[in-house]
């Protein structure tokens, strides 16, 4: 999913059947692995200092697919499609009866960072992590691809990666998509209980961090480059390419609203709960979030500021010695049909990031079809921008301080 | 520790407890003369426990009164009782030295120099060297001593104790006995002693109440209840009695009743007889009966056991009819007899007990035993 | 060898609480980033650095928990006693229902309470409503801001919600050991005191509670250890004003990838905490109790 921060599988696991039906209303809070504070020396993939230019290459490991009819994959809680009655997902059913390939899907990616600490040390020690694939948001994608940890994509194996959304194949991340293909994509924007602003709408960054009819009862996303990348593009700032001095701009902004008692607090998608209640009147939100939430409760709204938009990816990668590499890329090639891909997005209502999807959504779902969160039309997608790739040493300074203003 | 000056009678009036499920006391009134050693004896589960708990407070009466003096405390609860208790487990303050124990009760009350009182009652009991201790640290004889220290420090009005000699062995007991009865006078106050045990009741008590099913059998001076025991529950519990069963036929010149006792006549004080009433038991104590003619009235039997205990002899003599009479000797150089002799067994009138023979003769047998 | 008995446990408290100490120490004396490895450099500034930037998070943590601790002693001891004094059946069903929020997740137990405290269709609210008493809710908050305990006068999102969700969670913590000392008291003792004209205040003063120290200390220790190092009742409950530093330390650790902080901050938080609960055991006496 998105890159939420926080959602506990246990607590998911209990809730999901019955209380919520498709992905995500009510995240569990967590990171709940400070899995102790383990690692004697820590080691980095390329020890002894070697420049971030010389990327290290992940290592491959036999490939068995061909012996082995499995592919191990992890994927953020319900995010997939679900049969209400069955429990099960028919697009995997599919794919298993036409090519005989069992696939174990495990909803165990709950959150970037956790994840990241989970899969580290095997990756680190050149283990197996014992995956062959899973879906990292895109940041995330470009810390593995820059320590090795993700092998390249055998391209052949997927021709379908022709199908893939213009806008999405040059990211500076990947170029090309030698390694990743994108799952879903969502826009971070603002949503609003009209109840709690007081019938008023909220359409701006700037409204959000000042409106005193706000005060108090703002969220923002612990996603850094959500939070951030909102408040730099309402400074006018372009965030595929900017410098430290504007990144300390926007902190200092955020820093100002919070001192000022403006933001109650900083969220993973569990802000969905106390929007709906009204305790939060305005945060920063995730489409594919508010598209649920307002199934339940029509009068939320949603606004994607004229400032500009960020927009994510979670993408498919393939670990460092996996063991089932052709298959994973059977897969990716199978979810990159058309007609599989809009069953997934009909369910979960992210946005596609296949061609020709819309087409058939517009036959099976025409709500979905027109809902511009889930289809967005072209003038929706130049206000959408992806956050640049941040250096090794970017990335731990950002960090710090945006973890000095969330916990602070 | 000086005496405090008066001390006020005890009086219950009409107290009962009724639990749940039975009665522990029925009605009764009892009246304890200040400064009077007296004891509550019964087998367990007679009620003196329970009587003593609503004297404490501890335990609210059913019905009735309690006062002390002209002062009724009944609605009064325990803590504004000038009443103390010597509690069978001691129930000594595990976390507190001995001396806080026992200036415990005067320090609640806010007496001033309650330390140096502390220290005064242990000097009493013969303990001022452990003052500092802990409770664990001392033997379970001197704990019952802190015990009794940490009440009469307090000169209550009535210092109750409940079985305090209870865990302690016969030799210590014997010793805390005579102690208890020193401390008594020494100190003046009022004593109710509650035990099972008759020996130790009639050893310390001025005067002694018999209880048995939730009521008192009788109350009476250890003497009068040894020699005159108003039922066969106290002569049985107390000591050990001959029944006979016998029938007044008539009652003589000179003071004496004829009675028959299968079929064997015998003399007993008229005095003794109750009024009115014709089937009796005839008790008498074993060594009121005597071997040989020297009494006026004289059974045959054959002896079936004699046991030697140095002071006396013990000898059960069976009679015609089947029973068996105890008989004490006193080791005084008469002739002893061997088991299997006939022997005529006498004793003179007056030495006897007469009882009503509507209550089963073997009331209370066994149960003033340890 | 009588000794040879303590190896079963030594070796226990050496793999589970020895090593990961030194080994969190050496990690804290590392520099580097993840990309290049970390490297020992016996950088001790690193806890100037720690202390200097997240003191308040930390004093925070220790007086957050240290409230916890006390409203969970003032709630928990009277039900300990209330329980310790029932019999048979109702005690243990009493004790089960203590444990029973045990049986769902730790974060289910607190989200509840964002459902329960929430201003707008929280339960409270609405309880307060059916019963015509929502100025009561109002009122309530009102009292939070003026004590400085909630920021703008709501109730969830605020310092007290919190230190309310810490004493919750921990609550069962404190009562079961309350509860095992006061089970063991002899009624008999508290009897000798009444005699001893001690009035129930006093009984409980210079009796039950001395009597009941030991659970005092172990519940007051259980609770407040790991209240200091909680982070999910600040993250759910509270604002961007409640960090606590197990808060910073989780961030530090998964989000920033900066583990020799992380680890400074884990080992200040475990030194402090060693130091106050020697302090406190110390003064609480307990080798002096029964």
């Amino acid at each position: 999913m998105a890159t939420s921060d926080d959602k506990n599988l246990a607590f998911r696991a209990t809730l999901a059947r019955g209380l919520v039906s498709r992905r995500s209303l009510m995240a569990g809070a967590g990171g709940l692995g400070l899995a102790a504070l383990t690692g004697c020396g820590i080691q980095g993939r390329n020890p002894g200092g070697g420049t971030a230019a010389t990327t290290p290459v992940a290592k491959a490991a036999e490939d068995r697919s061909a012996t082995e009819k499995i592919i191990n994959w992890s994927n953020w809680p319900e995010y997939i499609d679900v049969d209400d009655k069955t429990q099960r997902h028919p697009s995997l059913d599919t794919f298993t009866k036409r090519y005989g390939i069992k696939v174990n899907y495990t909803e165990d990616y709950n959150d970037n960072d956790e994840f990241y600490a989970k899969v580290r040390p095997l990756l680190a020690a050149n283990k197996d992590t014992g995956r062959d694939t899973w879906c990292s948001t895109d940041w995330m994608v470009a810390r593995l691809i820059r320590q090795g940890y993700v092998q390249k994509l055998t391209l052949a194996n997927i021709p379908n990666h022709a199908n893939i959304e213009d806008s999405l194949v040059t990211v500076e991340f990947d170029p090309g998509r030698l390694y990743s293909m994108p799952w879903q994509s969502g826009f971070a924007g603002i949503a609003y209980n009209p109840k709690a602003t007081g019938g008023k709408k909220v359409t701006t960054v700037d409204q959000l961090l000042t409106d005193p009819a706000l005060k108090g009862k703002v969220t923002l996303l612990t996603e850094m480059r959500d939070t951030v990348g909102l408040v730099m593009l309402a400074m006018g700032k372009d965030i595929t390419d900017f410098t430290d001095a504007d990144f300390m701009a926007a902190i200092d902004e955020i820093k100002k609203a919070k001192d000022a008692g403006q933001i109650k607090g900083f969220t993973g998608n569990e802000y969905g709960k106390p929007l709906s209640s009204g305790d939060t009147a305005a945060c920063f939100a995730w489409t594919g979030d508010v598209v649920q939430l307002q199934a339940d409760n029509p009068s939320l709204g949603y606004s994607l500021p004229p400032t500009g938009c960020t927009l994510w990816s979670d993408n498919f990668v393939i670990p460092a010695l996996a063991q089932h590499k052709a298959n994973a890329e059977k897969l990716i090639n199978y979810y990159y049909e058309p007609e599989v891909m809009a069953k997934v997005v009909d369910y979960v209502n992210y946005i596609s990031p296949v061609r020709g999807t819309k087409a058939i959504l517009e036959r099976i779902d025409p709500d979905v079809a027109n809902n511009p969160l889930i289809v967005p039309n072209a003038k929706t997608l130049s206000m959408a921008h992806v956050f640049r790739g941040l250096t090794s040493a970017e990335e731990t300074k950002y960090s710090q301080a945006f973890s000095e203003l969330t916990a602070g | 520790m000086a005496t405090g000056g008066m001390t006020e009678d005890l009086r219950l009036v009409g107290i009962s407890k009724q639990f749940e499920t039975f009665t522990a006391v029925h009605p009764m009134d009892l009246e304890v003369p200040g400064g009077s050693f007296f004891a509550l004896l019964g087998p367990s589960g007679c009620g003196k426990t329970t009587t003593l708990r609503m004297v404490a407070g501890l335990e609210e009466p059913t019905g009735g009164r309690i006062l002390i003096g002209e002062k009724d405390i009944t609605s009064t609860k325990a803590y504004q009782r000038n009443v103390n208790t010597v509690f069978q487990s001691y129930a000594l303050f595990p976390h507190m030295t001995i001396l806080d124990n026992v200036a415990f009760g005067l320090k609640r009350r806010g007496v001033k120099g309650a330390n140096a009182a502390a220290q005064e009652a242990l000097d009493l009991v013969q303990l001022s060297q452990v003052a500092g201790k802990k409770p664990a640290q001392l033997s379970g004889g001197m704990q019952q001593r802190v015990a009794l220290a940490r009440a009469i420090v307090n000169r209550p009005d009535v210092l109750l104790l409940d079985e305090p000699l209870g865990a302690l062995d016969l030799k210590l007991r014997r010793q805390m006995q005579i102690e208890l009865k020193r401390i008594q006078s020494e100190v003046g106050l009022t004593f109710i002693h509650v035990t099972h045990d008759q020996e130790e009741a009639m050893t310390m008590a001025d005067s002694i109440a018999v209880m048995n099913g939730g009521r008192i059998e009788q109350l009476a001076d250890p003497a009068t209840l040894y020699e005159r025991p108003a039922s066969t529950f106290v002569a049985n519990f107390l000591g050990q009695s001959n029944l006979l069963q016998a029938r007044i036929n008539g009652f003589g010149a000179d003071g004496v009743a004829l009675a028959q006792t299968h079929g064997q006549d015998v003399l007993v004080a008229g005095d003794n007889v109750p009024d009115g009433i014709q089937d009796v038991w005839i008790g008498v104590r074993p060594e009121k009966l005597r071997l040989g003619e020297a009494g006026r009235n004289r059974l045959d039997g054959v002896v079936t056991d004699a046991s030697f205990t140095g002071v006396a002899t013990q000898y059960l003599i069976r009679m015609p009819w089947g029973f068996e009479v105890m008989l004490v000797q006193q080791n005084d150089g008469s002739a002893r007899a061997q088991v299997g002799e006939n022997v005529v067994v006498s004793w003179d009138p007056g030495h006897e007990f007469v009882l009503d023979q509507h209550q089963a003769g073997d009331a209370g047998v066994g149960l003033g035993d340890d | 060898m009588p000794y040879a008995l303590l190896a079963p446990g030594l070796l226990w408290l050496i793999i589970f609480f020895v090593a990961p100490m030194i080994t969190t120490l050496s990690t804290s004396l590392q520099e580097g980033n993840v990309d290049d490895g970390f490297v020992f450099t016996g950088n001790v500034a690193i806890y100037w650095d720690a202390l200097h930037a997240y003191w308040p998070q930390l004093v925070r943590s220790l007086v957050y928990a240290g409230t916890a601790t006390v409203l969970s002693l003032l709630l928990g001891y009277p039900l300990a006693y209330y329980i310790a004094s029932r019999r048979g059946r109702a005690k243990n069903v009493l004790l089960v229902l203590v444990i029973a929020p045990f049986f769902t997740s730790f974060l289910i137990r607190t989200m509840a309470w964002q459902s329960i405290l929430a201003s707008d269709g929280g339960l409270l609210v609405k309880v307060l409503g059916w019963l015509h008493l929502t100025w009561l809710f109002d009122a309530f908050g009102n009292v939070l801001q003026f004590l400085h305990l909630s920021p703008n006068g709501e109730i969830l999102y605020s310092p007290w919600a919190v230190i309310w969700g810490l004493t919750y969670n921990f609550l069962p913590f404190m009562i079961l050991p309350l509860y095992t000392s006061l089970d063991r008291l002899d009624g008999r003792l508290l009897e000798a005191a009444r005699d001893l004209y001690a009035t129930p205040r006093d009984t409980f003063r210079f009796v039950t509670w001395p009597m009941s120290l030991p659970g005092v200390v172990s519940g007051t220790l259980l609770t407040f250890i790991p209240a200091a190092g909680d982070y999910i009742n600040s993250r759910l409950l509270g604002n961007t004003q409640t960090v606590m530093i197990g808060q910073v330390i989780d961030s530090q650790f998964l989000r920033v990838l900066d583990y020799p902080l992380a680890s400074a901050l884990s080992f200040v938080l475990l030194v402090l905490i060693l130091a106050l609960v020697t302090i406190y055991v110390r003064k609480a006496g307990t080798e002096e109790l029964v």
